[in-house]
């Protein structure tokens, strides 16, 4: 488990519309925006990196200090960014590729808008599963 | 691209070039300070040579030839390892004069800007200068050999006594620098001697002869003699100054060198010229050539590689310092260094090279890290001057980068320098993300250095292609956290400022809240409330924020605001959150209403129970706008409101915080413009309302409050919503002028310092109470304002909101007309009858439920059944009903609680006014009740003719007790309709044994009914509808002297005739039908005492309960039972009596058949049966029924269970009717007739005399031409069983 992970899913528009902070780390109050701007400036590097490959998950792109950030972009180029301090290639890989099921099981919902926040808070309590589990 | 034009390849063309070491004495720096310059300042200028053209030839015998050259010159006492505090604070100079010049009050760059326009332009123009200074801060290390000494300068001036011992003093070991002391240097450099003569003091012969004696004594070409400030007269005015920009501080540049001619100015011009092409160029060639000779000798060729190699192997056991073994300038390593740097500012970049390489390899083995980080830095740089193998500069320089971060903090002021080359050499090849990381590596523990490179690494994100605007935007808040750490504030601001225009519109919420609310905060402490105040607005609705960070957001917004020491306004503040969609306006034209609870009912409601009241007139909606024709056809689709009558706007405020926030002062923004003239109404004369409309500017200060205007007054709310609380407000404006009023938002005051406005866009707008339909909704909030009428304001006393099924109570609507204009001519209606009904004013005082005992009979006219109300469903009060004044109107009303479940009670009363010259002819005011009725007592009848007896019957009560607590005593049940009588059949003891029916409880009783009618005649039948005359049978127990009540008085009768309306059943027109009203009362004890609870009465009907069940003929065959007699004389005749009633209401023919056959009879009694129970079988007339007919038709379809009866009868003897087989009669409804019949018996026996039928079938009253339309009934009954016993007598 590693002590500190922010999970963000980014729509294809880069609103993100889920938000968790994952990992065993104490809770700084600076720590939440800090993540955000590490994340979304990540966004810059996606923009690159996405359109270079075919495969999803685009392995750890960018870096803060120690603080790693991976992605694994869908095909309707929703981003699902993790960032993260421990190097396990293969649990980020498991983790994005289950959370892309969970997120391809809300599209399927009928009164989930494409692009809208996702609330529901059974999605939530399963991707904190799996970010116990893989991460 | 040729390296030497880029930006790195000029920095190191000024900055890798030999040093010349200065030693001056104090007279010459005092001539020289004359022209407010020092020695080496005068001669900086002239260092630079742009076009030399000296031939070089160093290690290969190829000549080449330098054009452009460059010499720095230091004093001795400067060439030393820069003091690092004294440097930092030269930096944080620089930063803060850069910071001063910031214009914060201008508007923010536009990020389409930043990307359209080129480096320079971005850029500020300081970050180069300061660049340049750390450089330099990490100059004459020890390490490398570019910055020692190539040659001494050693300066005298001709006033010095004894020159020639000056010179020698100079160059004294005790003030050299250590480079040249410790041994890190070789002493013995190329000397040069300058005697320096001022004209203003002395002439220049004793300086040719001073000159002469250095000649003698330093060698005849290391000797020169500079002459200056030989205008001793005027002073010189230079339009370019040379020595401005090597002037550092702010004297004035026109004074700097005034006492320097042209003269003075090209001789040394000559002098440095000289001094470089022909004195230290020439030397570097030649130590070049020894060096490479040297180095070529010991350690060129494989077997000098295989001794080097072996000899550093022997030296394994050297201490791992970080700055290696200490090599002195005659070291080897040393040398090939020196080589290096030599070749290196010669631009022969092969051969430097080539050495640094060669000696890259032995500072490694040494582990003397630092020396090999700066080899290869070097390299790095040569490769890049070279222009080839990009990736090994890149490599070189990494290396040396991370090499000296290896080091330690010592090599941290390297790493920096070495970082910053790095970068150049990057962006010289458009690598600008990679030069941004670099930029980023840089940063070390100096919040101020790091700020500097974050900022710079930011605007390498911009730069590079395609722009990567959040990195920008990301490291630019980096950069102002570290500048804020380092108490920029400007800068902060600066860097954020920029940030914003990037973050503009994000949807990240955190990144959005940290920048506004960091720059309100830094913007705070500059003192700018204003702008603070203005980037904090953008963070206060932060829902997702933590309740912490809420607090603080908010805290800091309100602390802010209080230092402005104003009162800011600002247009859709976000705190507290307004729901439009909830936006909802009550008003009042003609329509007006007694509650809150009325007017949120739907207008079609109120429409429908309307329709007949008020004048159908044409337009109905506008007729009240008659006199104002003119002003209609403006306004047509506005709203009107009445003068001194609130307009009312219901609006939701939401909190989205978690946090309690307090609001004050909540109003609405409204103009009213006064219209001067009814009649010109086009002039709308002057606008007094309050001009709260400048939506343009974001923020203004607040004017006075003006809501308290003269036209109108509006209500203030104060309210405080907890964490995530909504809130619905009412707020209201009062029109007190005549005009139109114009309702254009709402303000609100956020915890007493910040005014909130929401203006209500008119294209949002939705009003949901749509009083008016299919209207353009901007005008919904614009109302024409009318003069004041007499508007009344009603209720109705004591309604409860619960009650039981059946409860009936008095209740007193009351209206009240607070004006002092009349209204007349009122008229009201009730939406529900059943439940409601309006008594006559007679009843107003009487006491309930006394007044509905039975009284004498003499009595009863006074409060006698208002049959009228029924059949007019709406009201008229008295025409001379006036209500004016203080006195209200009071009018009874009786509340019967019909049948269980929720009801909602409509009451609309219609008035006109008194005054005619009014716009508004009439209004209505609508009340709205909820009723709960709870059930009570369940009452069902059923009633079965008496089998022994004519016209009575048996009525079965079953009564249960559905409430949960209550108990209730029965009262007495009555039996609607004069032509019954009831009477207990039982007891009441029997019944009752517990005298009180309780919860849940459920009983069963039986009452004889007895129809007591004998004919019917024409008026009898009228009357049945009206007077409600019946027969009661008390249920109390026998000892109660309890009066009973009188069921024809006026509210029961009116309720029971709306229960008959309401229970209509198919069988309507059964005037065998009963009613029967069960009155009871709840028990006493179970009212709480204290409470003065008005007594219940409890009444309960049951209506058209059919007395009849199969047909409308009833027979009663009437005889002796037992009879003896003597058969042996003679048979025995018998007469009986058959008396047959008709029920129903139209002319029966009935027709009697006997039957003496048995086995006939028993068919017969199967057909009969079947006869009776279809009656539907064969009538097309009453004349064709015959018998044989029914028989054939009908006898072979049944086996009834009679069969057997009948064949039981086979075995008794027979008897015979005598007299006529079939008689017919015609029966007048309503009435009774006797038939006498006979048998003869033969023997003695039991006779069943059952074995006749009678046929009846209904002729209706009217003629048979509408037979058609009539249902006729026809039908045949089986006879009873009627048992004669006949015995032989003695």
């Amino acid at each position: 488990m590693a002590t500190t992970a922010c999970f963000i899913i980014v729509s294809r528009n880069d609103i993100p519309i889920y938000e968790t902070e994952l990992g065993s780390a104490a809770k700084r109050e600076d720590a939440a925006q800090l993540h955000q701007f590490i994340l979304h400036a990540a966004l810059d590097v996606v923009q690159d990196l996405a359109w270079t490959t075919s495969a999803m998950f685009l392995k750890a792109i960018d870096r803060f200090n120690d603080l790693v950030v991976s992605v694994y972009v869908t095909a309707g180029h929703t981003r699902f960014m993790l960032l993260h301090d421990s190097r396990s290639d293969d649990g980020i890989k498991s983790f994005f590729q289950e959370v892309h099921e969970l997120y391809i099981k809300t599209l399927l919902n009928p009164l989930y808008l494409p692009g809208s926040r996702i609330t529901s808070s059974h999605f939530d309590t399963k991707v904190r599963g799996l970010g116990r589990k893989y991460l | 691209m040729d390296p030497a034009s880029t930006p790195l390849g000029k920095l190191l063309l000024d900055e890798i070039t030999p040093v010349v070491m200065v030693l001056s004495t104090p007279l010459v720096e005092e001539a020289c300070l004359k022209n407010g310059l020092s020695l080496v300042e005068m001669l900086s200028p002239f260092c630079v040579f742009n076009n030399i053209d000296v031939p070089v030839r160093t290690a290969s015998d190829q000549p080449y030839r330098i054009q452009k050259f460059k010499l720095r010159l230091f004093y001795a006492s400067d060439i030393r390892h820069p003091n690092l505090e004294v440097a930092k604070e030269r930096l944080k100079q620089v930063i803060t004069r850069a910071g001063e010049k910031d214009d914060l009050y201008s508007e923010p760059p536009q990020t389409s800007n930043l990307l359209s326009s080129s480096e320079s332009e971005i850029q500020p123009s300081w970050f180069e200068f300061f660049n340049k200074e750390l450089v330099r801060t990490m100059s004459f290390s020890d390490h490398e050999a570019f910055d020692h000494p190539v040659a001494c300068l050693l300066v005298v001036s001709s006033k010095d006594e004894q020159p020639i011992n000056r010179f020698v003093d100079l160059f004294n070991t005790n003030k050299l620098p250590s480079l040249l002391n410790d041994g890190a240097m070789d002493p013995k450099i190329l000397k040069h001697y300058l005697l320096v003569h001022d004209y203003q003091d002395s002439d220049q012969e004793k300086a040719a002869k001073i000159l002469t004696d250095m000649r003698s004594t330093f060698g005849l070409h290391d000797c020169q003699l500079l002459c200056i400030n030989s205008s001793d007269h005027e002073m010189v005015e230079r339009q370019d100054n040379p020595w401005a920009p090597y002037k550092s501080g702010d004297s004035p540049s026109q004074r700097l060198g005034c006492f320097l001619n042209v003269d003075d100015y090209n001789e040394i011009k000559d002098l440095l010229q000289d001094l470089s092409s022909k004195h230290i160029i020439p030397y570097m060639e030649q130590k070049i050539r020894a060096l490479n000779q040297e180095v070529s000798a010991t350690r060129k060729g494989f077997r000098n590689q295989i001794k080097n190699l072996w000899w550093r192997k022997g030296k394994e056991d050297v201490a791992d310092s970080p700055a290696g073994p200490m090599y002195t300038f005659s070291s080897i390593e040393s040398q090939i260094r020196v080589l290096g740097d030599y070749a290196f500012m010669l631009r022969d970049y092969e051969l430097a090279l080539s050495n640094y390489r060669l000696i890259s390899t032995d500072y490694k083995l040494d582990k003397a890290w630092k020396r090999y980080a700066g080899i290869q830095e070097m390299m790095g740089l040569t490769f890049f001057m070279l222009d080839q193998s990009r990736k090994e500069a890149e490599y070189c320089m990494e290396n040396a980068f991370n090499t000296y971060l290896k080091i330690g903090s010592s090599g941290q002021q390297n790493a920096t320098r070495c970082g910053l080359w790095w970068v150049e050499m990057l962006k010289a090849r458009d690598q600008h993300k990679d030069a941004a990381v670099v930029y980023f590596r840089i940063c070390d523990e100096e919040p101020l250095h790091s700020a500097v490179m974050l900022e710079q690494a930011s605007y390498c994100y911009l730069l590079s292609k395609p722009p990567m605007l959040r990195k920008f935007g990301f490291h630019l808040v980096l950069s102002g956290d570290q500048y804020k750490k380092s108490d920029q504030i400007k800068h902060a601001i600066r860097t954020y400022r920029t940030a914003v225009s990037v973050f503009e519109g994000t949807t990240w919420g955190h990144i959005k809240d940290h920048v506004h609310f960091h720059i309100g905060e830094w913007y705070a402490i500059l003192g700018m409330y204003e702008l603070a105040v203005k980037h904090m607005l953008e963070v206060l609705a932060c829902t997702h924020q933590s309740k912490t960070m809420q607090e603080l957001f908010l805290k800091d917004f309100l602390e802010t605001v209080q230092k402005t020491g104003k009162t800011f306004e600002v247009l859709k503040l976000q705190l507290p959150k307004l729901n439009i969609s909830s936006l909802k306006v009550a008003f009042e034209d003609h329509r007006t209403y007694a509650s809150p609870v009325a007017a949120s009912v739907r207008e079609c409601l109120w429409r429908s129970l309307e329709e007949d009241m008020i004048p159908s007139l044409p337009t109905a909606r506008t007729n009240w706008l008659e006199l104002q024709s003119k002003l209609v056809s403006k306004y047509r689709e506005s709203n009107v409101c009445v003068v001194g009558e609130a307009v009312k706007v219901d609006i939701e405020f939401k909190n989205p915080l978690q946090i309690p926030i307090s609001i004050s002062s909540v109003s609405l923004l409204c103009d009213l413009s006064a219209i001067s003239d009814e009649l010109n109404s086009d002039a709308l004369s002057s606008t007094v309302g309050p001009q709260n409309d400048d939506g343009s500017s974001n923020l203004t200060t607040n004017r006075d409050m003006s809501s308290e205007n003269f036209s109108f007054s509006s209500s203030e709310v104060d309210f405080s919503l907890g964490g995530g609380e909504t809130t619905l407000v009412q707020l209201m404006v009062t029109p007190k002028v005549e005009g139109i009023l114009q309702i254009s938002g709402v303000r609100w005051k956020l915890s007493g310092s910040v005014v909130g406005l929401h203006k209500f866009d008119s294209n949002m707008k939705k009003i949901t109470k749509g009083r008016r339909k299919a209207k353009p909704p901007c005008d919904n909030l614009k109302f024409i304002v009318i003069k004041s009428l007499p508007k009344l304001e009603g209720s109705i006393h004591s309604l409860p909101e619960k009650a039981y099924a059946g409860d009936l109570r008095h209740l007193m609507l009351a209206l009240r007309n607070p004006s002092e204009f009349t209204v007349q001519n009122l008229k009201m209606k009730i939406s529900h009858p059943r439940f409601l009904n309006i008594g006559s004013h007679g009843n107003l005082k009487t006491e309930f439920p006394s007044c509905l005992e039975k009284k004498m009979a003499s009595e009863q006219s006074g409060v006698h059944a208002n049959s009228n109300n029924l059949s007019q469903t709406v009201f008229l009060f008295p025409k001379e009903t006036l209500i004016q004044g203080e006195m209200p109107l009071l009018w009874p009303l009786w509340l019967r609680a019909a049948v269980p479940g929720h009801i909602s009670l409509y009451i609309s009363v219609y008035y006109e006014m008194g005054d005619i010259s009014s716009v508004m002819r009439y209004r209505t005011l609508r009340m709205h009740y909820n009723l709960q009725v709870l059930p009570s007592l369940d009452v069902s009848f059923q009633v079965s003719p008496c089998p022994s007896r004519l016209q009575e019957f048996l009525v079965r009560m079953d009564v249960i007790n559905r409430t949960s607590s209550e108990s209730f005593h029965v009262h007495q049940l009555s039996a609607v309709g004069h032509q019954w009588e009831i009477s207990l059949l039982q007891p009441v003891e029997a019944i009752f044994p517990s005298e009180s029916l309780m919860a849940g409880q459920a009983l069963t009783c039986f009452f004889r009914l007895k129809s007591c009618r004998k004919s019917l005649t024409s008026t009898d039948k009228v009357s049945t509808l009206s007077p409600l005359l019946g027969s009661d049978v008390s249920l109390r127990p026998e000892g109660s002297n309890e009066p009973l009540f009188d069921i024809s008085c006026s509210p029961l009768a009116d309720f029971h005739l709306c229960e008959r309306l309401h229970q209509k059943m198919s069988h309507q027109g059964d005037p065998n039908a009963v009613d029967f009203i069960l009155i009871s009362q709840p028990l006493k004890d179970n009212i709480t005492p204290g409470i003065a609870d008005p007594p219940h009465l409890f009444s309960h009907h049951a209506c058209h309960c059919s007395t009849s069940s199969t047909s409308p003929i009833s027979w009663l065959v009437d005889g002796p039972r037992t009879l003896f007699h003597d058969f042996s004389t003679s048979l025995r005749e018998i007469n009986l009596k058959m008396v047959i009633y008709n029920s129903s209401e139209a002319v029966a023919s009935i027709c009697i058949n006997t039957f003496d056959s048995t086995s006939t009879s028993g068919h017969l009694s199967e057909g009969t049966a079947d006869l009776s129970t279809y009656p539907s079988g064969d009538q097309t007339g009453w004349h064709d029924a015959s018998v044989v007919n029914n028989i054939k038709v009908t006898s072979d379809v049944h086996v009834g269970a009679q069969v057997g009866k009948s064949l039981s009868l086979e075995s008794v003897p027979p008897f015979i009717w005598s007299g006529a087989s079939s008689t017919r009669v015609q029966l007048e409804p309503m009435s009774a007739t006797e038939i006498p019949l006979q048998i003869c018996v033969f023997s003695p026996g039991i006779y069943d005399l059952s074995n006749y039928v009678l046929q009846w079938s209904l002729l209706s009253s009217d003629d048979s031409g509408n037979q058609e339309g009539k249902s006729q009934h026809s039908g045949t009954c089986q006879g009873y069983p009627y048992y004669l016993s006949v015995l032989q007598s003695a």
